[in-house]
């Protein structure tokens, strides 16, 4: 197996307080990881690390092998991180397909992106996105106008358009339907094994739905980690919810 | 025909009919004054398309335009200063503007080298393209500068408003005290007429007012091109979402970076032109009404739209020239301006073109949907 992420004692210190905490995990390429945690266990500031959004004050953060710990954002999606938020992020200006042509970034340049149109295998992927997703009968619709549903879809779609290798999700089904959490996961299980995935999720039905490997993060640090239903059973896990209504 | 094709071929049918008007107005109107007049409107017209560019595309409020427009306009005066009747009437054989001689120490020479401190600077622009080229690079070298500085450290919103704002102010108070060499508050005045080759072009020439025209066009379609790049829609995504924009892998700051400069380069030109048909160049073009003024014109035309916010200018500018004629209307227009500005932020953000855009929309729709009421014998929503 393959190292896609490797996150190596990694620590970031908010004037005294470590929101993480010495945090070492691997993960494989094309595997599909679910970081669990209460709340405030730090699992965003753990994507906001990776990403690069936050600057860590101690570790390494490795993609396929190339240290890519504290680079500015751009660079570290150029690397082959794709980033969804927790509260929905997409060009709300600008139309569904748009917002789709803009996820094509494998030229990042602005002088090699002077120019009209774009490659028919990027105009492919865009379709292929399209169908995944189900965006076709609001391609033409501004982003902002789109249900919350829709938004994250347009989201996730357009990590794959970009082709991130590693794709960071938070929340993905925060504040969806049963009918659209149900959806969301037919298309994070689509991408298993061509993506990998590092997955923050509070809804327990859909974790079971797709989790393989879990993550447990408390206070920064890591708890547990293994197959699901080692984890439900973990005595230590059951304490680290206590309180806070525990896995349900 | 979709709604989309309809919308497209009225999008370009605007501008098609822009440049056919723009082009063809010296076969209808005989007036050379009335010429000269609309030549500095579509200056400002070129203006309003660089505001364009940066507010409605780039998110970039630039408060302080007229500093690269001003720029602009110093450089090549300059060069038509020394090339004017009086700057060889200096008693020198080499030409030698005539307000340096009055600001000049008694018993300096009467020299372009040495006449009045910093008098050197002055030196290259005796030829014609130095001070044409430099119209161009002074503003595009001073914004990349202030950009990169401004982008890099990811100031955004109100910050680049106040920024850009103090910078015009500055450099205004900059040319005034360097009297001197500027001719502080009364500017450059008394040019001579461009010329090339061998050809001198009088402001008031049917053949001036094409140099401007040609150049508002090509202006106009150049920038159009530009947004309708790849390059463009990233970096309109960049004013949605700047997160978004760089966790797909964008430099941001780049963007932001290109288009600034781009914005202010077209400013630069259009102080160039303003001055060939105005024949002078003042520290009023870094005024901060003017800067506000080219705002308000984007504004009222449309800033997210190029050709809205040029038509936005010269309209404007127009009605002001026809309104200034009564003198009771003088004061009167820019109250009734101030109050448009306010009228169209609050109610109508994408201005005029927003509103033309809407009617065509309903149009369109009348179309797509009476044909496909015919075709499928649907009844109408
Ligand atoms: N920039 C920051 N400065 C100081 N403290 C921070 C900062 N960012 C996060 N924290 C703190 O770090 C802790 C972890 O926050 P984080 O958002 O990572 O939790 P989480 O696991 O995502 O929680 P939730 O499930 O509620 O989303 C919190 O106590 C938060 O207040
Ligand atoms: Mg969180």
């Amino acid at each position: 197996m393959v190292a896609a992420l490797t996150i190596d004692a990694l620590e970031v210190d908010f004037g005294g307080f470590k929101a993480v905490d010495g945090l070492t995990t691997v993960i494989d390429e094309g595997e599909l990881r679910v970081v669990l945690g209460p709340n405030g266990a730090g699992k965003t500031t753990l994507m906001d690390l990776i990403s690069g959004k936050t600057g860590s004050t101690g570790g390494e953060v490795r993609l396929f092998g190339r240290d890519i710990t504290n680079r500015p954002e751009h660079q570290i999606a150029r690397a082959g991180v794709g980033r969804k938020f927790q509260i929905p992020s997409v060009f709300r200006d600008l139309t569904v397909h748009d917002n789709l042509r803009v996820a094509v970034s494998q030229v990042p340049g602005v002088f090699r992106n002077l120019r009209l149109g774009m490659a028919a295998a990027d105009r492919a992927r865009i379709e292929e996105v399209i169908a995944l997703t189900g965006l076709e009968p609001v391609l033409d619709t501004v982003a902002g106008d789109l249900s919350h549903g829709q938004m994250q879809w347009l989201e996730l779609g357009m990590l794959i358009t970009q082709q991130a290798r590693v794709i960071l999700l938070d929340e993905p089904t925060a504040g969806m339907t049963q009918a659209e959490t149900l959806k969301t996961a037919d298309i994070i299980l689509s991408l298993k094994g061509s993506h990998t995935l590092l997955v923050v999720e509070h809804d327990m039905a859909f974790v079971r739905k797709i989790a393989e490997r879990v993550t447990v993060m408390h206070m920064g640090k890591l708890l547990a980690e293994g197959p699901m239903a080692k984890i439900e059973a973990d005595p230590a896990v059951r304490e680290a919810y206590l309180g806070t209504g525990g896995l349900h | 025909m979709t709604r989309n094709t309809l919308f497209r071929l009225g999008d370009w049918g605007i501008y098609a009919l822009f440049i056919v008007i723009v082009l063809g107005l010296p076969l209808m109107m005989d007036d050379v004054f009335w010429l000269n007049r609309i030549a500095k409107y579509l200056v400002y017209g070129m203006l309003g398309i660089a505001i364009a560019l940066s507010w409605g595309y780039a998110g970039i409020l630039n408060l302080g335009q007229g500093l690269f427009f001003g720029l602009g306009a110093y450089m090549v005066a300059m060069s038509l200063k020394l090339q004017s009747y009086t700057s060889m009437q200096q008693g020198s054989d080499r030409p030698v503007p005539d307000f340096m001689l009055w600001n000049a120490e008694p018993g300096a020479p009467t020299e372009l080298c040495c006449i009045v401190k910093g008098s050197w600077l002055w030196l290259p622009f005796q030829a014609q393209w130095f001070g044409m080229v430099m119209a161009i690079a002074v503003p595009v070298i001073v914004a990349l500068i202030l950009s990169s500085a401004i982008f890099r450290l990811r100031v955004s919103g109100v910050y680049v408003a106040i920024i850009t704002l103090a910078l015009v102010l500055l450099v205004r108070l900059l040319i005034i005290d360097a009297q001197p060499v500027t001719n502080g508050f009364n500017g450059l005045t008394d040019l001579g007429w461009l010329t090339v080759a061998g050809i001198e072009f009088d402001p008031y020439m049917v053949s001036t007012y094409y140099i401007v025209a040609v150049s508002t066009c090509a202006v106009l379609l150049l920038t159009r091109w530009l947004v309708s790049t790849r390059a463009g829609l990233i970096l309109q995504s960049t004013r949605d979402d700047p997160n978004r924009a760089r966790y797909l892998g964008y430099d941001v700051a780049a963007y932001q970076v290109f288009f600034f400069t781009v914005s202010a380069g077209i400013a630069g030109f259009a102080g160039m032109l303003y001055v060939i048909a105005a024949e002078f160049a003042s520290p009023s073009f870094l005024d901060i009404t003017f800067s506000i003024s080219m705002v308000v014109w984007a504004a009222v035309g449309g800033r997210s739209s190029l050709i809205g916010a040029a038509i936005g200018a010269i309209l404007i500018n127009t009605i002001e020239a026809t309104a200034s004629e009564t003198e009771m209307f003088q004061e009167a227009w820019k109250l009734i301006i101030g109050v448009i500005f306010v009228l169209v932020v609050l109610y109508m953000p994408r201005g005029l073109a927003g509103l033309a855009q809407d009617l065509a929309g309903r149009i369109a729709d009348a179309r797509v949907g009476g044909k496909q009421r015919a075709r499928t014998g649907a009844p109408a929503e």
